[in-house]
Formats: structure tokens, C-alpha cells, sequence
């Protein structure tokens, strides 16, 4: 050790003179350690407690005045702005939805036939008292002008007295076990296995009527690319598996959790 | 995620109540309230604010550190940057020292009549 010491001292004197005392001070605390004070043993009061966080659902207010004679319709683009709600003061299909994915498949459904009569509708979704429409031009985030026609339109066929869907999708309505076998089939052998690979599952929530409701787990839940994976993925292969599948909703809560994709 | 102002919180107690200052939990930082008046005793309504001026990633109202907290309902009026002010209102829950209950609600989408 003195050696080593008398080493380091002959090449640190020429720059650094201290050093000596550094190394001498090394040398002491290492030959003779000091007893380190006992410390107590933390006990769980020292940590804040850990939390769970409940989630309760607001409550909403009525989105229109109670028994108003005239027909209200009340336009809500999605965030992104790639579909717009309206929502009718009237039932549009009770207790189930329809997809149209084209003008052919409106055919004898005066509602979806004059929604598209307009330019810029793409595709209609008809759930209870609410109507979806996507757009043909996706690079327009701008609903106001079209919803400004697709209110009267509406309206116009709820004026007109016909039938809003056609008779023949409503007396060919699925049941409620048709659409979860189909689904939950589909879930099973193509969604899943896809999602898996990025740590995410699908599972099936609840059917109401032939509308679906789904929840997005692991990695799914939260990242930004779900509702990519809803709309293009999931959505395409519903209906492709199950023609007769209406409105399918994510329940999923994508803001969980502190960091929920990477947790 | 907005950028929050200000937000003011009105909770209504039911039959069980806490004597302990009401606390908020902003992005993981447990603070009390400002300007609060009446309490969370049973059968009171406890209203308070707090000037935040900063994003909102998390809010909650935490629990009290013993006991319950019967909660009948939260209504907190949000003033957002660029936002028009908006009220949300949440109904009955209880809180205990393992709970807190989430109170943050983004701004509405906008919505029009046609």
C-alpha cells in the first residue's frame, strides 16, 4: 500500500500538489472504517399511500328540450374529423343501427337514399336516433357546410312519411347470439392474433340489438395508433365477417392509467 | 389537454362526512384547495378553487386519509385557455384512504344545430 501511495504521490505531485492528502485520506477511511449509525428500518408510514382511481361518469345534460314538436338535429364532428354525429329529437331504428356502406346498399331506405344524394357522403350509419356520415374528401376537416345540408335532408325524410329503412333489413334483423357468435369468432381467429403482436387484445363487451360494443387492452389501450387500428382493422373485419353487424362502439378509457402503451 | 386556468369545485356531502381539508390531486401533485369555504362534514357542501394555469394531464379529489367520504355529488366549472368556460357535474361515489375519484373532463366537442 505505501508502495501504491508513494506511486501515485510522485505522478500527481507535479501537477496537482493535494493530491497526497486525497490519497492519504482514502488510505485512512479504507484501513479504518468508521461504524456507520444504525439506522431504523422504514416502516410504510414514510411512503404516501397508493392510490386507486375511480372513474364515475358525468352526468349529462338533455341535448334537447323535453317535447318539442319540431324536428331538432344537432351536428358533432369527431375530434378527428373524420365523421360527424347527428343526433335527431326522434327514433331513427329503434333498438338496433345499419350500416350503408354505398349508395346501392340505400336502396328502398329513403333516409339513407337522400343523405347520399349529397356530393361528399361516403358512408351512413343509422344507430337509434343518431346518423353517422363519413366524407368522401378526407382532406376537409370543415363539417359546417355539409352538415348544414345533411340537417335538412334528414329532416326531409322524416317529413316525407316513407319508411326510413328499408323492409327488408328490418324484417331481416339478426339476433343478438347471431352477431356475438360471429363477432367473438372473428375476435378469436383474426383481431387478436393480429393485435398481439403489438402486446394489445380485443375483447367483446356487449351486444345490444346487432350494435357492438368493444374494449382495447395492453398495449391498445392508450396508444395512438388505436383508433387506426378500430377503424381500419377491426371495423373492416366486422363487417366483413358479419354483413348484418350495425354500430360497433369502443369502451375502451384510452386516458388510463400514467403511462398506459409503455406500462 | 388544454392548458387549465382556473377550475372551481362544489362537492356536496351525504351522511358521511370528513373534517379534514379537502384535497386535489393535479398531475400526480396533492394539493388543498384555495379560497375554500364550508367543509366536507356530513350534510355540508365544500366549495373551493385553485388558479392552475398549466395542462391537464390528471385531476382527482382525494380521499380522506381515515375514514370514508360519502360523496352525493361534484360539479366543477373548468375554465380552459381557448376554451368557453364548461361545467361538469358527477354523481354519488365514496372515498376512503385507498381512493381518489377522477374529476378532470375535456372540454365538449363542439356541437351545432342544423
Amino acid at each position: 500500500m505505501n508502495f501504491i501511495k508513494r506511486f501515485f504521490t510522485g505522478m500527481k505531485q507535479d501537477v496537482e500538489p493535494e493530491a497526497p492528502v486525497m490519497v492519504e485520506e482514502v488510505e485512512k477511511s479504507i484501513e479504518v472504517p468508521e461504524p456507520e449509525p444504525e439506522t431504523e428500518p422504514e416502516t410504510e408510514t414514510n411512503f404516501p399511500a397508493v392510490r386507486s382511481v375511480l372513474q364515475i361518469p358525468a352526468i349529462s345534460t338533455g341535448v334537447f328540450p323535453k317535447d318539442s314538436a319540431e324536428v331538432l338535429i344537432k351536428a358533432q364532428p369527431s375530434t378527428t374529423g373524420d365523421q360527424c354525429l347527428f343526433t335527431v329529437n326522434r327514433p331513427l331504428m329503434k333498438g338496433y343501427s345499419w350500416y350503408f356502406p354505398d349508395f346501392e346498399s340505400a336502396v328502398e331506405s329513403s333516409l339513407a337514399e337522400a343523405l347520399f344524394c349529397l356530393d361528399d357522403v361516403e358512408t351512413v350509419l343509422v344507430c337509434e336516433s343518431t346518423v353517422t356520415v363519413t366524407r368522401k374528401d378526407k382532406t376537409l376537416v370543415d363539417w359546417v357546410p355539409l352538415a348544414k345540408e345533411v340537417g335538412p335532408a334528414i329532416r326531409n325524410a322524416l317529413g316525407t312519411g316513407e319508411g326510413l329503412i328499408a323492409e327488408k333489413i328490418v324484417s331481416n334483423l339478426p339476433s343478438e347470439e347471431e352477431i356475438r357468435e360471429g363477432i367473438q369468432k372473428v375476435i378469436d381467429t383474426e383481431v387478436n392474433p393480429g393485435v398481439a403482436g403489438h402486446g394489445g387484445n380485443i375483447s367483446l363487451l356487449a351486444i345490444k340489438g346487432n350494435s357492438v360494443t368493444i374494449q382495447m387492452g395492453g398495449g391498445c389501450q392508450g396508444c395512438s395508433a388505436a383508433d387506426l387500428t378500430l377503424k381500419q382493422g377491426i371495423h373492416t373485419s366486422f363487417r366483413k365477417a358479419v354483413p348484418r353487424v350495425g354500430a360497433i362502439f369502443d369502451e375502451t378509457d384510452h386516458t388510463a392509467g400514467l403511462n398506459p402503451y409503455f406500462s | 389537454m388544454p392548458r387549465v386556468n382556473t377550475f372551481k369545485v362544489k362537492v356536496q356531502t351525504g351522511p358521511q362526512g370528513m373534517s379534514e381539508p379537502v384535497h386535489f390531486n393535479f398531475n400526480n401533485h396533492k394539493l388543498p384547495f384555495e379560497n375554500a369555504t364550508g367543509s366536507a362534514e356530513p350534510g355540508e357542501v365544500f366549495e373551493g378553487s385553485f388558479d392552475v394555469n398549466s395542462f391537464a394531464h390528471s385531476l382527482t379529489l382525494v380521499g380522506p386519509e381515515s375514514g370514508k367520504w360519502e360523496i352525493e355529488k361534484i360539479t366543477i366549472e373548468y375554465d380552459c385557455e381557448n376554451e368557453k368556460p364548461y361545467t361538469v357535474h358527477f354523481g354519488a361515489i365514496t372515498l376512503d384512504e385507498t381512493t381518489e375519484v377522477n374529476i378532470w373532463q375535456d372540454p365538449p366537442i363542439l356541437a351545432f344545430d342544423v
